[in-house]
């Protein structure tokens, strides 16, 4: 066994494309172990925890340098995977030159080249957000921050500067967006129609048009706005700036709004502009006060379920009203589950990839099962001390910063938490699985079939210890996202594992599963 | 904010390549940018550059 590396210099690629790099690096004749990744301090500590670690690497590379490392058979294999990969990096240089296809690497290039550009979409690590954001605000762009880890100071003063331009910031860590019906980033595949979203949650922004798209409704605009644009130092100028423009919108008919709590002088802002909108606002502030929304005359919703139901019906208008459909498997699917338990057996463990249904699952199993360990930042649960190990019943969200350090969001990458699955299947306690399943642009291809391989290995540990363990997924997207939302479903229903088209539905059967 | 919501969209993609390919794929009118950290990353020369601006 041989371990060889290569310090590309002065080489950067995002982390999309190392990941897909290094998968085919894997993939090479004789390679045991390989890595193509950017050489910061940190990505160095991770090769060396990896056992994927040489001098060179250490004394060599820097944060501006690609590191190729393979472990490989013998020698000439490890030469041969670690030429394969300098060309694949190679090629993509040589094939502008011959296609004579130009990429800028600037903004400022782009802009040249395209004249007419009216968003930009921004997903560059965090620290230099700003510097390019002002250069797209600068430029009269709207702007979409993909990134997170921008810090507060530089939202407020780029949102701040937006406003007073009439122009857009949706982000730091604004996953989701539809514009004049263009999917941007992580987001699904929608009809179009007249219902519009602002959403500071960015799998709620999925699920809620998702689920209005498959009733067979649709959407005008849907507006991300940032995680934090809520708090009060950021006085919610993104949700005011996009309600007021769906307010102002001929295509909108209905607006729903959608965030965690946001803090009580936005709120008050929000519900304001809300109520004297003159069009019907449905609401969900995830595990907030009802009651403050029915008072300023919108239309309150417990759920993302039931904020797009609402919305469908307010947009049907003279149509009969959809009722509510509840998807559950039947009281005898949910008994013959609750009795198959063996002693002991008593736990959730609830691995998600979106935040916001992470969330919303915790605001809907409070009060119904305890003690909830959590990573999630909220008022509701326990905070986990360990974050790589459950404790009684857990909610665990993948997209967090401990995970994603270095690390592909859980919607690209399902590795960690298909590892997760498998270690929960080993604690004699745990008695539930529950997962998400995101479809949609830049998700992975086949999220149904890349947890399932994770599942049938947790049944197989469990039942090798004569535990049965119920696994549950919500799938979150539309019949049109390209990874075929029926066959995704039936691919593990066809396994026994109970299916739900929303969050809400699985989370109010865990619940009778484990009361 | 009305008019972007009249204008057909045109992307500037900065970043993640692949957010450009699905735009691509789906006919949206985008261009990528090969973005690399600025002045190598180095803060100081970033902060310097900036001052001559």
């Amino acid at each position: 066994m041989v371990l060889k590396s290569y310090i590309a210099r002065n080489t950067f690629r995002d982390s999309v494309y190392l990941m897909r790099l290094s998968n085919t690096v894997r993939g090479f004749d004789g390679v045991i172990e390989a890595e193509v990744i950017i050489g910061t301090d940190h990505n160095k500590k991770f090769l060396r925890s990896g056992g994927l670690w040489t001098e060179e690497i250490e004394k060599e590379a820097g944060s501006n340098d690609l590191i190729v490392a393979v472990k490989a058979e013998d020698d000439q294999k490890a030469e041969e995977a670690i030429k394969g990969a300098l060309d694949e990096l190679n090629r993509a240089v040589e094939r502008e030159a011959l296609v004579g296809e130009f990429v800028p690497r600037t903004f400022e290039t782009a802009l040249d080249n395209l004249p007419g550009a009216n968003l930009a979409l921004l997903s560059i690590p965090g620290t230099f957000v700003q510097r390019e954001a002002n250069k797209i605000l600068d430029a009269g762009l709207h702007v979409m921050i993909f990134s997170d880890n921008v810090p507060l100071e530089a939202e407020v003063a780029l949102k701040q500067k937006a406003q007073k331009n009439g122009l857009l910031v949706m982000g730091p860590d604004c996953g989701t967006a539809i514009i004049n019906g263009v999917p941007l980033a992580f987001a699904n595949e929608v009809e179009r129609g007249d219902i519009g979203v602002v959403a500071a949650a960015g799998t709620g922004l999925q699920e809620v048009t998702s689920l209005i798209s498959n009733l067979g409704a649709g959407i005008s605009q849907s507006i991300g706005t940032g995680g934090r644009d809520i708090k009060a130092a950021v006085g919610g100028i993104t949700m005011l700036q996009g309600l007021q423009a769906l307010i102002n919108d001929r295509e909108t008919e209905v607006i729903v709004l959608v965030a965690k709590p946001p803090d009580p002088e936005v709120a008050h802002k929000v519900l304001e502009a809300a109520s004297t909108s003159g069009k019907p606002v449905v609401i969900n502030f995830i595990g907030g006060d009802l009651e403050q929304i029915k008072k300023a005359g919108c239309e309150p919703a417990g759920t993302l379920k039931e904020a797009a139901y609402k919305a469908v019906n307010l947009s049907r208008k003279q149509n009969a009203a959809l009722e509510i459909e509840d998807f559950h498997p039947g009281k005898e699917a949910v008994d013959r589950e609750k009795k198959s338990y063996k002693e002991g057996q008593r736990y959730l463990r609830a691995l998600y990839s979106g935040g916001t249904l992470a969330y919303e699952s915790l605001v809907m199993l409070q009060n119904r099962i305890e003690p909830i360990y959590t990573n999630l930042s909220s008022d509701y649960a326990k905070n986990i001390e360990d974050v790589y190990k459950s404790r009684e019943h857990t909610i665990m969200d993948f997209g967090e910063d401990e995970f994603t350090q270095g690390r592909l969001h859980p919607m690209i990458d399902p590795a960690l938490r298909n590892n997760r699955i498998i270690a929960e299947a080993k604690d004699p306690e745990t008695a539930v699985i529950i997962i998400d399943l995101v479809l949609g642009y830049n998700a992975h291809p086949d999220p149904a079939g890349s947890a399932l391989d994770a599942i049938k290995e947790a049944r197989n540990t469990a039942g090798r210890e004569g535990r049965h363990i119920t696994f549950a997924a919500a799938v979150c997207g539309t019949d049109r996202d390209n990874q075929n939302r029926k066959e995704q479903m039936q691919k593990l229903e066809k396994e026994g594992i109970l299916v739900f088209p929303s969050n809400a539905d699985m989370a109010a059967v865990v619940a009778e599963l484990l009361e | 904010m009305e008019t972007l919501f009249k204008s057909e969209l045109k992307v500037i993609n900065i970043g993640l390549e692949s957010f450009a390919e699905t735009l691509k794929e789906r006919g949206t009118e985008v261009i990528h940018v090969r973005w690399q950290p600025p002045a190598m990353g180095d803060e100081e020369l970033l902060n310097l550059l900036d001052k001559l601006k």
